[in-house]
């Protein structure tokens, strides 16, 4: 079991390798820079002598392949480079903010679980009843919302006009302050999954083992229980690795709205400021972490139906 | 019998409370929690000041460092800081100080003149692009250690260890270059170490305790500073807030003690009965304006130029959009400045004079511009967005080209736009705020617009020569009121910072460099305050 | 929920908004850029402005009648555009297979392992602000989906026999794709497009909010509710009304997906009922 799994997750490198290769690229194709970044705020001043040594100072103006070989060297070797903007490694930037985004993915994540999964699963056992119906509209407009709305509407409801929550930041990293950014990022992978669980307990409820087991007369509990939710397990584990994943990357717009101090923000704020090597640090760390939950997933599959093998 | 006497210790009780109240509100308390805000971007740069530039960092770093100079927020001038006194020679260009002998380093080491040319070299170091090197490049050989050629600057002599003499290669004010916070002076031992960035050490009033990337910093009371009694307070906190929304919620919950305010909060707060009394504003030293490229041919008349003044509603987009939280731009120098003419009347709001300018000029149906402009909200796409129409009216078509700040910057200097919209820092220095407009300052520098005018150019230089100061303020208003005339951009506005602050937090300062560029050592919070 | 009821109110409400964004000009009530007026500024809702105005003093509902252009433009001509690549790409990779196909599916890996939003950022950094620009943005960046689809049914079809068949009766490779192939995957494609449109609204929200979405002053929801949150506190309208805009229409495109999805596409696993 390990050995594949140490093989599966080697298998993620060649996509990385290419993904660094196509984010560098792109990268380096944008307008304006660090330097001429410098002044967003409206109140630096910068002189243009200074402006100069700072681009010697980090390379900007190297030709492209020797900056490509530069970064693809270093990264090999776990370097991720230096920030324009603090001076210090990218990786130290990095780590500071990981633990917020693991914990505000995580969070998330467990309320979808949470809420989604049995919402689903209630949904399926009686299709078509009043629950079915309520649940897989609100499903569906948890699916329709700009998370960046709803987030809005949360703080305006909870946070300013009930008090009952804070607005936004860290704070000391509580539940309190990660309750209203763990919901906003939330309600979209909660919809999905209550509609995934819904469609795969369905499916299996109707498939002929099923119906084998009911008519050898088992309880109609122990049907549900047993095979019901084995197999069904096996889409909905899809489902949610499949949305995990890509929390991280969409973590991005509910971070900006919460100033929560995770992954998503720093890139955000790293690309307006120009700051590339953070840059491409963070989509890095994002990507990554989708490959390997994307590996973990499939090795999951398996073990939970060892009758399903890849192809 | 007994009411009475109740009564009586009553009367006594609230007596004393209301005394206490009262004294609470004079005498400054030692102790304290100071909540501040960095409301200017998401994160801090760097701790280590003569790496970064941005407004934000100096938050922190006017708390744990200090340059030569300070901004004297009460008497509007230059002070001395981490000296006692200066003596000018003759042809001003040697200045002597005397430096304070009291000042101590968090480490415990006291600060002597081989500190302070320690500090100036590693900021000359020309393989890095430290933003101070602009300043210190006016004293005498800064620039051949900048160029590799020498390792130490030539003007910087220590007479002893509390005397330092400092050649300059200009008549300048040292003072305009020396109080920026990139010339702080530094331990060269903790610099050396390697960490400086992540445990700054320092000769302010409070010393760095941590750090916590995208939140906040925290700084504790340094009880050697220099300054006798003071810093009042026992910790100074600085909360990364870039929201305006966000800062306004934490204040009325009492989370923070004070509050860069936006536009749609400063009508808020001023509306509240509680919430007013707690403003401090001040005119700051940013000029807003739209800044005209001479090469796209209607803008290379005058009277197009003027025709652009006269069509927009100034007032009206500063009454509404911006809320009043701005003043009415009457020349390029702020109302600070020595140099400001206040009886200087600003551009009338007249669309018929504006088509009747345009008429003259040739362009009787008006004409077709690009503005490049950025999302920001006081300078950029709402301002162009509320103009729009104004000039359409007197048949000007703008088409506006949004682009981000750092694409705005290249666009500038290179001289790639027609017309572009953005805030410029206007003082303490005007003489060095008008030489944007000299004719032999290039465009890369800032003069944007390209403006050259003979008579312009001999009222500066009559005032770099002059050394009389109310000559050559003088000197310097009718250049100001000559730029007015001239218009090679659209006045728009100076920069009203309005910061809202608790009741219970005293010794604020209208600092009109920048507001959020507090002297914390005389700031101080009373009992009422939430935190500890 | 039946597929019917889905697919009518999905239809109706998608009905709705194209009928807004094709008669704005006839519904609204002022022109949503010209007709600035300061002294307008942050009304609430009312009689003469029913979604209130905004801080330039522009009527809020004439905005986004005319904002219904802009976002059904960027949801539909960006999945039209994603689907033309997704199955241009998956038809001929299933169909030739070898080296092209080994490069189409590492190209779709990689595309699927780079957060779309992340990926479409960046091109909007590159080429600036603007409608052109987030059309070329959304339109490569989420075709990858539409690819797989259209290069499994190839190769289900293969696996059946009947390319070869086709072959042997001597239809050209074009032309079997186009009769054989593209029928049988048309049902899904326009379920994934039709999903795929209430995504890049969705998109061009948060793009809008991150400060890189479309070019003012032309008024987009996405940029409506950016502009809107500095004022939450002091002109909650401001946000409300682009957001149920965004989200009635995006509801709509939703149920039409599923609804349709019933209907031409009986095989999927979101199946209503028993």
């Amino acid at each position: 079991m390990l050995v594949v799994l140490v093989r599966r997750l080697a298998n993620i490198v060649p996509t990385l390798a290419a993904v660094i290769a196509v984010i560098f690229l792109l990268f380096s194709v944008l307008p304006g820079s660090f330097v001429s970044a410098m002044n967003e705020d409206g109140r630096t001043t910068i002189d243009p002598a200074v402006m100069e040594r700072m681009r010697k100072e980090m390379g900007l103006d190297d030709p492209l392949p020797t900056r490509f070989a530069k970064y693809v060297a270093h990264t090999a070797m776990g370097d991720l480079g230096t920030s324009f903007r603090t001076r210090e490694p990218v990786t130290k930037l990095i780590g500071n903010r990981l633990w917020p985004s693991l914990k505000l993915v995580f969070t998330a994540m467990a309320f979808a679980i949470v809420v989604g999964v049995p919402l689903g699963f209630i949904a399926a056992l009686k299709p078509g009843s009043v629950v079915d119906t309520i649940s897989m509209v609100g499903a569906i407009s948890g699916l329709s919302l700009s998370q960046f709305w709803l987030g809005l509407m949360l703080m305006y409801l909870f946070a300013l006009k009930l008090q009952w929550l804070p607005s936004f930041g860290y704070g000391d990293g509580g539940l309190r302050y990660l309750a209203l950014p763990a919901i906003a990022l939330g309600v979209g992978p909660m919809a999905l999954l209550a509609r995934t669980t819904r469609a795969a307990v369905l499916e299996v409820l109707n498939a002929d083992f099923v119906r084998t087991a009911r008519s050898k007369g088992m309880s109609e509990r122990r049907v549900v229980e047993w095979h019901v939710l084995r197999n069904a397990l096996v889409l909905v584990v899809t489902t949610i690795g499949l949305q995990f994943g890509s929390l991280m990357g969409a973590a991005v717009v509910v971070e900006k709205l919460f100033s929560w101090p995770g992954i998503g923000s720093l890139l955000v704020d790293s690309v307006f400021q120009r700051d590339i090597p953070t840059v491409q640090g963070c989509i890095l760390l994002i990507v990554t972490f989708f490959l390997v939950i994307n590996t973990l997933v499939d090795m999951a599959y398996v073990a939970i139906d060892p009758r399903i093998r890849y192809r | 019998m007994r009411t009475l006497v109740w009564s009586a210790i009553a009367a006594f009780a609230l007596l004393g409370v209301g005394m206490a109240a009262a004294q609470q509100a004079q005498t400054p308390r030692k102790g304290g929690t100071i909540r501040m805000t960095g409301p200017y971007a998401a994160s801090f740069g760097s701790l280590d000041p003569h790496v970064t530039p941005r407004a934000q960092d100096q938050i922190v770093n006017q708390a744990i460092h200090r340059p030569l100079y300070t901004w004297d927020t009460a008497n509007n001038r230059l002070a001395l800081e981490l000296a006692t006194d200066v003596k000018a020679s003759d042809d001003g260009l040697v200045y002597t100080y005397k430096l304070r002998n009291d000042v101590f380093f968090h480490n415990g080491r006291k600060m002597t003149a081989d500190d302070v040319i320690w500090s100036y070299t590693r900021i000359m170091d020309g393989t890095k692009g430290y933003p101070g090197a602009r300043y210190i490049r006016v004293i005498k050989g800064a620039t051949e250690v900048e160029k590799g050629q020498a390792k130490e600057i030539s003007g910087l002599k220590k007479i002893d260890d509390f005397t330092l003499e400092i050649t300059l290669t200009d008549r300048v004010e040292p003072g305009y270059y020396l109080f920026s916070g990139t010339t702080a002076i530094l331990p060269k031992e903790e610099v050396e170490k390697g960490n400086f960035a992540a445990h700054p050490v320092g000769l302010g009033p409070f010393k760095f305790k941590e750090h916590i990337p995208g939140s906040r910093v925290v700084a504790e009371r340094f009880d050697k500073f220099y300054k006798p009694g003071k810093p009042y307070a026992d910790k100074l906190e600085v909360l990364i807030m870039a929201e305006a929304a966000a800062r306004d919620v934490a204040f009325r919950n009492k989370e923070i003690d004070t509050s860069i305010l936006g536009p749609a909060q400063y009508v808020a707060y001023r509306a509240d009965p509680e919430l007013s009394k707690g403003l401090l504003e001040v005119a700051e030293m940013f000029t807003r304006a739209i800044q005209f490229n001479p090469s796209f041919k209607p803008f290379a008349d005058k009277r197009v130029r003027q025709a652009f003044n006269y069509a927009i509603d100034t007032d009206l987009i500063i009454k509404r959009l911006v809320k009043d939280k701005a003043y009415r731009a009457t020349s390029w120098l702020p109302p600070s400045s020595a140099a400001f003419d206040k009886t200087m009347k600003p551009y009338a709001f007249d669309q018929a004079k504006a088509k009747k300018l345009l008429a003259d000029a040739g362009y009787p149906d008006g004409f077709e511009f690009e503005l490049t402009t950025s999302q920001n909200e006081s300078w950029g796409l709402p301002i162009v967005e509320a103009i729009i129409p104004m000039l359409a009216k007197v048949g000007i078509k703008l088409k506006p080209k949004l682009v981000e700040v750092t694409v705005l910057t290249e666009i500038a200097m290179k001289g790639e736009h027609q017309a572009f919209i953005g805030s410029n820092l206007t003082g303490p220095d005007s003489l060095a705020t008008l030489r944007c407009y000299y004719s032999k300052t290039p465009r890369t520098a800032c003069n944007y617009t390209s403006f050259s005018n003979p008579q312009f150019d001999k009222l500066l230089d009559g005032a770099a020569q002059e050394s009389d100061a109310a000559k050559r303020n003088d000197l310097l208003r009718q250049a100001n009121n000559l730029l007015y005339e001239e218009a090679p951009v659209w006045f728009f506005n100076y920069n009203k910072a309005v910061l809202a602050y608790q009741p219970w937090i005293h010794g604020l300062q209208a600092n009109p460099t920048e507001i959020t560029h507090q002297y914390p050592e005389d700031v101080w919070v009373d009992t009422r305050s939430p935190a500890k | 929920m039946r597929g019917g009821l889905s697919l009518w109110v999905g239809g109706t409400l998608v009905a709705v908004a194209l009928f807004v964004a094709i008669a704005a000009p006839l519904i609204a009530l002022t022109d949503p850029v010209m007709g600035a007026n300061l002294m307008n500024a942050e009304i609430p809702p009312g009689l003469e402005f029913p979604f209130g105005t905004d801080a330039q003093g522009r009527d809020i509902y004439s905005r986004i009648v005319y904002g219904a252009r802009i976002s059904l433009t960027v949801g539909i001509v960006s999945q039209v555009c994603n689907s033309l690549i997704g199955v241009t790409l998956g038809l001929t990779a299933g169909y030739w297979g070898g080296l092209w196909d080994d490069l189409v599916s590492g190209i779709t890996n990689l595309m699927l392992a780079i957060p779309s939003l992340i990926f479409a950022l960046a091109i909007m950094a590159i080429l600036g602000p603007g409608l052109v620009s987030l059309l070329i943005a959304l339109g490569l960046t989420s075709w990858s989906y539409s690819c797989r689809i259209a290069r499994a049914q190839v190769l289900s079809l293969k696996s059946q026999g009947y390319i070869q068949a086709a072959r042997i009766l001597g239809y050209g490779d074009l032309r079997i794709m186009f009769t054989q192939v593209l029928p049988n995957i048309l049902g899904p494609l326009i379920v994934i497009a039709t999903l795929g449109m209430g995504g890049a609204i969705l998109a061009e929200a948060a793009l809008s909010f991150l400060g890189l979405g479309i070019r003012p002053p032309f008024p987009s929801w996405g940029s409506m509710l950016s502009e809107a949150r500095e004022q939450i506190t002091t002109a909650p309208w401001l946000s409300v009304f682009p957001g149920l805009a965004i989200f009635v229409t995006v509801l709509g495109l939703n149920l039409l997906g599923d609804g349709l999805r019933d209907i031409l596409d009986p095989q999927s696993t979101t199946r209503r009922g028993a």
